[in-house]
């Protein structure tokens, strides 16, 4: 049996996340300290070697980003970094924990982003759902004020930077990071047209850095122990580690942070096993805009580029494991459910083509003369909604209807 | 210069300009990509997804709404897939949607569902859901409904309202499938919409609706489309009248035109109803016995001509006089001007510009050698700096405003507003300097002051273009030394931090514009109040360029042509002083008179002309669609010296104020009845085409003119139609030399342009001024206290002014149910704690006294106004506040002070 | 009330959310009233459109009285898998309402909400700030009645 690597969840358990000197004292805020060392340029080269991809799905290299950002615009007035802490997909609770119980982490990746990119202000911006988040990252804020690591002059580097926690009020699309941005400004949850990108054009219209919160933990990390030591961890494409919450039919739910690169049948040993022994049948991996899999995956790396080449997605790092006798139907009609509701109404493939694959996938269920080329035709319609939808939302659908189509298909036509 | 581009769509090489969008491009080229939510007036949306392409070396379809174009790109815009996804797109549309139609509007939509062959239902796979979704209808607003099964969530209204508008009254409720637009809290007749229309105008599907003859207009049948000019204020907004059954049904902003590109304000899209008005005048009516019977214009016209015969045989010629209109055509006031010099043989005509703008046009021939805007109403949107000056332009120039409005909302440009009373622009406002009323020049000399001071002056501007250079500069700063920021607060009340900041941005702002507006000139101090701002103008350079200059928004249709085509007591048409002998022999040539003929000594003005009648010089009149019983100040008075009149005609298109007192009434046309051409504030040479027959037996104002000058035995000229008049226009004013009528067809001119070849000027004074020498001249003024100040017995200074939905002396707007559904009743601004201080209640009566008359209405809290101050709209004849108004006068330019009235307020 | 809390924030569009999170929750009815939403248009300078939008964009707002406490139920494919369904059913039935709606008592209002991020131990939900988790039929019924007791008292 495998075990955990916790380096981004070292301290969880070990120190009170309300008490900023024990941070410290367990190492924090030296990584924030070298890179003020550091020429911003050296911080972003740094990340970008050691291979650092985004943590809130789309695996994206951070370095790469920062390096947009930190380019684009020179003339612009002001930069932003933007703190994506508005963890919604469902069964993923990663950026929690962090936030929870070890906030100064990524509050220090953060600052060490705003050197970085030469920002000086910094959004948080957090779900209204996650109380004990805000309130232990707004404690955070305040500690690290206190000792000058926030505000003017930071560490006597000459370098200002100050950050405000901003909330969302219960949109999932608000995760999308121009949409977030425009939720940011005080504005109804609606995607912008990409390009311009965030580091071209994000909030007010300046070059903005948007990093979800578990990427920003590992900056800290990186830059306090070298991108060699974190180019031990994980994969050649995919160093580092990686939390993965698993829910579902397992004995132990919970978060567990691996080397990139652990197989689902290793993944559900560390969580315990099947809950009560009963068989595996399905996975869910992503979330809601995630890919189900079927046993045969149980062996697969779980990489973004492996699982991406088996038509799986590692997303955001959730894990729901369903066992015999659950119904991948019903799971798949709640994800179906949940894009409908989740749809800002802006494009037409999205704000119909959600509404109308429910009611298709209800005539599963309730009866349809020919169900298989009904399933094919939903796919074939989830699949021109991705083709044609303006954000990620529409173009969502198709992962979890065409995986359990793929998996499942029996089950589904026969329901 | 932008450069120009070469990419394929569909094998076929089109030219692109860089910078460009793709789905522009490709609609630049008649390559007929589906689209329903992209409109090149606004930023793309991105939300119809029809307007999918590909795009070589790009992963997937790509809608190209937000593409920018690039040299060298191909791009495929048809093929089965594209076909096919946009085909579920519009299949997924129709489930959502209503899709009855009316044909009471044009949609883009239904074209499409016609194209892609699903209209026949058994092309579509997707059942309707559009019962379940019970999306609801919003018929709160007085002009428009709102349907949202019918609406496709395109986004175009809200940007319409938005961007174009500058407005942002619209927004989604809910999310997803549930979510539709409103207005408000989703009651459109409760939210800020001001009624413009423009989201009616760019609904692609019939979603918003306006109401006003709905039940009339069908656009499948015989519809005449008639593009003209707008007959309410100065801006010259471009319209389409839709005509159907001989009846207006519709107005539309044209597209592509200056100067409105479209965009029109609530009275434009919805005011024309007026014209076919039951109440309008048809026929000539003659006073007999006190009472008015109607009578043949034969009759009618042989009786004035008689009369006004009569009593130049009597009195001599110089008891005659005349008002011009600043509503109808340059060719009917032409006219009306050469009947009054040649048939009366004096200058004593003038009109309403005595009363509104007559100081700044002083006060700006005096400086700067040219009465009108020096620059185009669309320079606001490249302007960095706007300066606003007694101007509530949201609610007088609503469309010059969206141009302001864009300056500011997408390109940062600051705002300055010097204005006593607030202003919807105030919100969009950097600085509002709010001085006491009447004390403009200390001001501004103030400012200039602040900008001495720091050395923002413009040397070498100063000595290559002002009169005596920096030798008449120091006068200036000699005179102005004394208004300190402590001294200038005092005296106006605005605190130094703003006036002196905002002294500092405009003199070192790049393009700073100045909107100056009637709550500068309608003052005593009038001419004064301009020059102060002159020299401000001109000490820092900030004048002679594109996006600089000075911008007197005129406030009539016609206000500007008016003037430039003579109908004025001092100048000859192109503004030549009647004293000017080459001129007269000149036009005497011209008009084919002996030189003898025409008076070389000035005439009587506006408010002059009255006090003539009152004193038993002026005997007999002439009016041309004015109403000078609402217009004038000190109405009392007015009242008693137009019923010395002899005689009077008054010729118009409604029973006014002043009709009771004619002696023949003479119907005439209105705008959509008529041919010709105005000038609006930007000196813009506009068509205006006749639409609709005139009801009855109206005429058109030049005809009558002429008319009446062949039966006095002084026939005006051989005119067979207005372009026979205009070109004699051009032929007598240089400023007009090169603007033949047919050159004006598709689009207006700028004056001066000289000569045949000659594109208009869009900007005036980019070389020289237009004075003698060519040179800019400095007229240091110094702060005078107001002759009418605040007492115990008048403890309030009330101020006067006009409001979005109503206008002039609402003869016409009046008569629109759409207009005055959204205001139509006389009210009085007070402070709150005044209103509390006096003891009053929101809504209740008042009597309102000055020295000169009283007059009742309905008092309203309103914190837009000073402590101290008082408003009212001028508009409204149950509520006659010019009777409460001075005719004491501006020495230079004899405008009228009905900015300053000292009057107490009473329960009644 | 409403004008002491707006302001304690910058007259900026940024803050809107903030300010309507601070008026729903200072209403004892947890719901942004018209008066409300109009005296923040004006603080802002936005038109009321923009507002209302914003409110009725938003889950966590209502534009319509609710109770007290809002139960916010997970409706995520974790807690469904692990029979949130049950737990709705009870809770239903202790309050005598259905989803969507407000106890007659004026206490307790029933929604469903997007994943709450507790899938380690779902079924869940939050009531106001407060989460649960763990629920099954008995656990419920303790946790209602803590509340009416503690509104009792």
């Amino acid at each position: 049996m495998i075990k955990e690597t916790r380096i981004i969840l070292k301290n969880i358990g070990k120190i009170n996340p309300e008490s900023i000197d024990d941070y410290i004292s367990a190492g924090g805020y030296k990584g924030l300290e070298k890179a003020l060392g550091l020429k911003p340029v050296e911080v972003i080269d740094e990340l970008l070697e050691a291979g650092l991809r985004g943590r809130g799905g789309a695996g994206f290299s951070t370095g790469m980003k920062q390096k947009f950002t930190s380019e684009s615009c020179l003339k612009c007035p002001q930069r932003y970094v933007v703190v994506n802490a508005d963890e919604g997909e469902p069964g993923t609770f990663k950026d929690r924990v962090i936030m929870e119980q070890d906030p100064h982490l990524y509050l220090e990746g953060t600052i060490i982003a705003a050197w970085a990119i030469q920002a000086t202000k910094g959004y948080i911006y957090i779900r209204a759902e996650y109380y004990e988040s805000i309130r232990k990252t707004q404690k955070a804020i305040e500690a690290a004020y206190k000792k000058g690591f926030l505000g003017t002059n930071i560490l006597g580097s000459g370098f200002d930077f100050d950050i405000e926690i901003k909330l969302g009020a219960g949109s999932y699309l608000c995760g999308e990071e121009l949409t977030m941005l425009e939720s940011l400004e005080g504005k109804r949850g609606n995607p912008r047209i990409k390009p311009p990108f965030p580091a071209e054009k994000g909030v007010f219209g300046m070059p903005t850095l948007v990093n979800n919160v578990e990427t920003l933990a590992n900056a800290p990390l990186i830059i306090a122990n070298g991108k060699e030591w974190y180019r031990s961890l994980g994969t050649e494409r995919s160093p580092g580690t990686k939390i993965f919450t698993i829910s579902g039919q397992v004995n132990k739910p919970g978060y567990f942070e691996v080397h990139m690169g652990v197989t689902l049948r290793q993944l559900i040993e560390l969580a315990g096993g099947m809950k009560n022994g009963k068989p595996f049948k399905a996975g869910l991996l992503g979330g809601a805009a995630g890919t189900f899999v079927g046993a045969s995956m149980l062996d697969e790396r779980m990489t973004y580029d492996n699982l991406k080449e088996k038509g799986a997605t590692l997303g955001s790092g959730a894990v729901i494991i369903m066992a015999e006798g659950d119904s991948v139907y019903d799971i798949l009609h709640n994800c179906l459910r949940f894009f409908r509701h989740e749809s800002c109404g802006k494009c037409v493939p999205c704000r119909v083509g959600t509404t109308q694959l429910v009611s298709e996938a209800d005539k599963l269920r309730n009866g349809h003369p020919d169900k298989k080329s009904l399933l094919v035709r939903m796919v074939k319609q989830s699949e021109i909604m991705a083709a044609t939808s303006l954000c990620p939302l529409g173009q969502s659908p198709v992962l979890p209807l065409e995986s359990a189509g793929r998996y499942f298909e029996q089950e589904l036509i026969t329901i | 210069m932008q450069k120009t581009i070469k990419l394929t769509i569909d094998n076929k090489v089109v030219k692109a300009t860089e910078g460009e969008n793709l789905l522009q491009v490709a609609k630049n080229n008649n390559i007929a990509i589906p689209n329903l939510c992209y409109h090149k007036k606004f930023s793309p949306t991105g939300a119809c997804r029809l307007c999918i392409v590909k795009i070589k070396d790009q992963n997937g379809l790509i809608a190209s709404c937000g593409v920018t174009a690039k040299e060298g790109m191909i791009v495929t815009a048809f093929d089965e897939e594209l076909e096919e996804a946009r085909k579920y797109l519009l299949d997924y549309l129709l489930s959502e949607h209503d899709e009855t139609y009316d044909a009471t509007y044009t949609d883009e939509f239904r074209e499409l569902i016609f194209r892609y062959g699903l209209d026949k239902k058994e092309n579509r796979y997707f059942p309707s859901i559009v019962k379940e979704l019970a999306y609801p209808k919003d018929e709160t607003s007085p002009i428009l409904s709102y349907d949202a099964a019918k609406c496709i969530k395109c986004f175009r209204c809200i940007k319409a309202c938005d961007e174009v508008q500058g407005k942002n009254v619209l927004s989604f409720t809910n999310r997803g499938i549930h979510s539709y637009i409103i207005g408000g809290f989703d009651k459109w007749g409760e939210s800020e919409c001001d009624g413009c229309g423009e989201c009616i105008q760019l609904c692609p599907t019939g979603a918003i609706v306006e109401k006003p003859h709905r039940e009339e207009i069908q656009l499948n049948g015989d519809i005449k489309k008639v593009r003209t000019t707008c007959p309410y204020c100065g801006v010259g907004c471009q319209l389409e009248l839709f005509v159907q059954n001989g009846k207006i049904l519709r107005s539309n902003g044209v597209d592509d035109v200056s100067p409105n590109y479209g965009r029109l304000c609530v009275k434009g899209r919805f005011g024309y109803d007026y014209v076919q008005h039951h109440e309008r005048l048809t026929t000539p009516l003659i006073k007999k016995n006190g009472k008015f019977v109607e009578a043949s214009w034969d009759e009618a016209l042989d009786l004035i001509a008689q009369k006004f015969t009569e009593i130049r045989e009597k009195y001599g010629k110089k008891a005659l006089a005349g008002y011009a209109s600043a509503k109808t055509t340059n060719e009917d006031n032409y006219l009306f001007m050469k009947f009054i010099r040649l048939v009366f043989g004096n200058n004593n005509v003038d009109y309403c510009t005595r009363l509104c703008h007559a100081s700044t046009v002083t006060a700006m021939l005096r400086a700067l050698g040219d009465g009108a805007g020096s620059n185009s109403i669309e320079d606001y949107e490249h302007s960095d700096y706007i300066l606003v000056t007694g101007n509530n332009m949201i609610d007088t120039h609503p469309v010059t405003a969206t141009f302001v409005k864009y300056a500011v909302q997408r390109k940062g440009a600051k705002i300055v507003i010097i204005d006593p009373k607030w202003t919807p622009l105030v919100k969009d406002a950097y600085i509002w300097l709010q001085p006491k009323l009447g004390t403009d020049v200390a001001l501004l000399n103030g400012m200039i002051r602040e900008i001495i001071s720091n050395d923002l002056i413009d040397r070498s501007f100063i000595e290559k273009r002002v009169d005596g250079g920096m030798e008449a500069f120091e006068a200036l700063k000699e005179l102005t030394e004394k208004y300190t920021p402590e001294y200038t607060e005092k005296i106006t009340g605005v605190p130094a931090r703003l006036f002196t900041e905002a002294a500092r941005i405009y003199a070192t702002a790049k393009r700073p514009l100045i909107a100056t507006g009637m709550g500068f000139s309608q003052q005593v101090t009038g001419t004064h109040n301009v020059f102060a701002l002159i020299n401000m103008m001109l000490i820092t350079g900030q004048i002679g360029r594109v996006g600089a200059g000075l911008n007197p928004p005129r406030g009539q249709n016609n206000v500007q042509g008016v003037s430039d085509v003579g109908a004025s007591p001092f100048t000859y048409p192109g503004y030549i002083s009647v004293e000017d002998a080459n001129n007269r022999r000149k036009v005497a040539e011209i008009w084919g008179v002996p030189f003898e003929e025409l008076d070389g000594e000035k005439g009587l003005s506006t408010v002059e002309i009255m006090q003539a009648a009152y004193d038993g010089q002026v005997k007999g009149m002439y009016i041309m669609g004015e109403n000078p019983m609402i217009t004038d100040p000190n109405l009392n008075h007015t009242e008693e010296s137009i019923k010395k009149l002899e005689f009077l005609v008054v010729q118009d298109i409604f029973h006014t104020e002043t009709t009771p007192f004619a002696d023949v009434i003479l119907p005439a046309t209105a705008f959509a009845e008529s041919e010709g051409t105005y000038v609006n504030s930007d000196r813009r040479v506009l068509r205006v085409r006749k639409a609709v027959d005139p009801p009855g037996q109206a005429r058109q104002d030049w005809e009558i003119v002429a008319e009446i000058a062949r039966r006095m035995g002084k026939p005006l000229g051989n005119y067979k139609h207005e372009s026979d008049i205009w070109n004699e226009i051009a032929k007598t004013a240089p400023i007009f030399g090169g603007i033949s009528y047919d050159r004006l067809d598709h689009q207006g001119i700028q004056w001066p342009c000289p000569t045949p070849d000659h594109p208009g000027t869009a900007t005036l004074f980019t070389e020289k001024f237009n004075t003698p020498n060519g040179l800019g001249k400095l007229h240091p003024v110094d702060h005078v206290e107001q002759s009418e100040k605040a007492d115990i017995e008048y403890p309030f200074i009330l101020n006067t002014g006009r409001i979005l939905y109503q206008y002039h002396s609402s003869t016409m707007s009046r008569r629109n149910k759409s207009l005055t559904d959204f205001a139509n009743e006389a009210y009085l601004l007070m402070h709150p704690d005044d209103v509390d201080r006096c003891g009053f209640k929101e809504g209740q009566m008042v009597r309102i006294t000055s020295k000169r008359g009283e007059i009742a209405t309905v008092v309203r809290r309103s914190s837009e106004v000073l402590k101290g101050e008082l408003f009212m709209p001028f508009h409204y004849p149950e509520a006659p506040v010019n009777k409460l108004t001075r005719d004491e006068l501006d020495p230079y330019s004899k405008i009228a002070p009905f900015k300053i009235s000292a009057v107490r307020v009473e329960a009644l | 009330m409403i004008q002491e809390t707006l302001k304690t924030f910058k007259p900026e569009q940024q803050n809107l959310l903030q300010i309507l999170h601070a008026l729903q929750d200072q209403h004892p009815q947890n719901y942004l009233t018209e008066q409300a939403l109009e005296e923040t248009a004006r603080y802002l300078k936005l038109t009321k459109s923009s507002v209302f939008g914003v409110a009725r964009y938003y889950s966590m707002f209502s534009t319509t009285p609710r109770g007290r406490y809002i139960i916010r139920i997970c409706a995520s494919p974790v807690c469904e898998l692990l029979k949130v369904n049950t737990v709705i059913a009870h809770l239903e039935q202790i309050l005598a309402i259905k989803t969507g709606e407000t106890s007659s008592d004026g206490l307790f209002t029933l929604e469903l909400s997007e994943c709450l991020g507790q899938c380690q131990e779902a079924p869940s939900m939050m009531i106001n700030d407060k989460v649960y988790n763990n629920l099954d039929a008995n656990r419920i019924k303790t946790i209602i009645n803590e509340y009416k007791q503690k509104n009792h008292d």
